[in-house]
């Protein structure tokens, strides 16, 4: 069977794409899928230090596209978990060392080994964008809520249709609860209303996302981090699981109280 | 209570001022529905400036109080305007004021 590969895109850079490239491979794999995610943003690559892999790397992309090696040598696997593997991006190059339809090639022989190949697009709209999108079936759209990102999610909604992508899935990431509360932040169904997308979860903002990273470890694998559970959540939709939004009330001192002193959540 | 403390702490009082996300969302709303059709804003201002010049030949209004924007629930795109109307007038007297100048 021919695995779905999905990209993760989101027209303003630094809103998340990459740590949700990570975490959904991450996710997906540890519910026993076979994962490759492949970095797409040549010559800013950043996928490798966020999985804490960058210490493997022999070959890139560009090596396999330019046939200095066979597929296989460059995949990476993961250190924690076995079926996940990491296509890393070139960083000496720059964008236009891949063409489009290069691109389509890579994912098609990838999408015959596995079950889920996972793109990390560049910030933008151009070259970079339009490698990481030619050779997808299905598209995640992550943004803030924040004018800017919302913005430039809705642009990358238009162009993804123009190029077959019709019905792209949002990752509303780094909610901030408390201030959604006092009425300064943009709420969930602000920003579905604006862009008119269906919703595969929404991320808080939250140190844990940082430290693990600096750890080179997925926050997904946190079973204490409430960002790792909103990850894991959106492993379980991609997956075809039904599983229901996360609250993201703003927390009460009581239950973070309660947290800290461990009862509850 | 907490609402009430927050509110006091928080700024604006709820009759005051919007809150920052109700500017954000209505500033977006024309964005994006601006990007969507490709108007720039100064493109918008002269589809404004010719619907009151085309409703004004037919009833007096206030131009100030006119409002125009783009609706653009579930992606489909309409153009809504609200033009206080502050007389009628004839269609033969709008003519008529027209030859006169
Ligand atoms: N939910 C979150 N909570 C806290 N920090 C986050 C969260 N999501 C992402 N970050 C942080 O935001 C920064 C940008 O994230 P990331 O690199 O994933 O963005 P990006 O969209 O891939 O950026 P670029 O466009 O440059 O590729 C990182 O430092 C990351 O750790
Ligand atoms: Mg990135």
């Amino acid at each position: 069977m021919e695995g779905r590969v999905i990209v993760v895109t989101s027209g303003k850079g630094g809103v998340g794409k990459t740590t949700v490239v990570a975490n959904i491979g991450c996710g997906l794999a540890s519910r026993g899928k076979k994962v490759a995610l492949v970095d797409a943003d040549i010559g800013l690559r950043n996928l490798d230090v966020v999985l804490g892999l960058e210490n493997r790397i022999v070959y890139d992309i560009v090596h396999v596209i330019e046939g200095k090696c066979r597929l296989r040598q460059a995949l990476i696997r993961d250190k924690r978990v076995q079926t996940l593997f990491l296509m890393p991006a070139a960083q000496s190059r720059d964008k236009e060392a891949v063409q489009p339809d290069q691109m389509k090639q890579l994912t098609a022989s990838l999408a015959r080994e596995f079950d889920y190949v996972v793109i990390d697009c560049p910030a933008g709209i151009e070259r970079g964008f339009k490698n990481a999108v030619a050779g997808a079936d299905e598209a995640v759209i992550v943004t803030m809520p924040e004018v800017s990102a919302v913005r430039d999610a809705d642009r990358i909604v238009g162009l993804l249709e123009a190029q077959g992508l019709g019905d792209p899935r949002l990752v509303i990431n780094r909610l901030r609860p408390e201030m959604v509360k006092r009425g300064d932040m943009l709420d969930i169904d602000d920003v579905l209303d604006l862009l008119a997308i269906d919703l595969l979860g929404v991320v808080p903002d939250d140190e844990s996302v940082i430290t693990s990273t600096n750890r080179g470890e997925p926050v997904v694998l946190d079973g204490a981090s409430r960002a790792g559970e909103a990850f894991r959540r959106i492993a379980a939709r991609i997956d075809g699981e039904d599983v229901p939004f996360m609250s993201l009330e703003a927390q009460s001192m009581w239950s973070k109280f309660k947290r800290f002193i461990g009862v509850g959540r | 209570m907490f609402d009430f403390m927050s509110r006091i702490l928080g700024g604006k009082s709820r009759l005051g001022e919007p809150r920052s996300k109700s500017l954000a969302k209505e500033r977006l709303k024309l964005a994006l529905a601006c990007d969507r059709v490709e108007l720039s804003p100064q493109v918008f201002e002269g589809l404004r400036l010719d619907l009151a010049r085309a409703v004004s030949k037919y009833v007096e209004i206030d131009e100030a109080g006119m409002k125009v924007r783009f609706d653009s629930s579930d992606r489909r795109l309409s153009l809504v305007a609200s033009v206080p109307v502050v007389g009628t007038r004839r269609t033969g007297q709008a003519r008529r004021s027209k030859s006169r100048r």
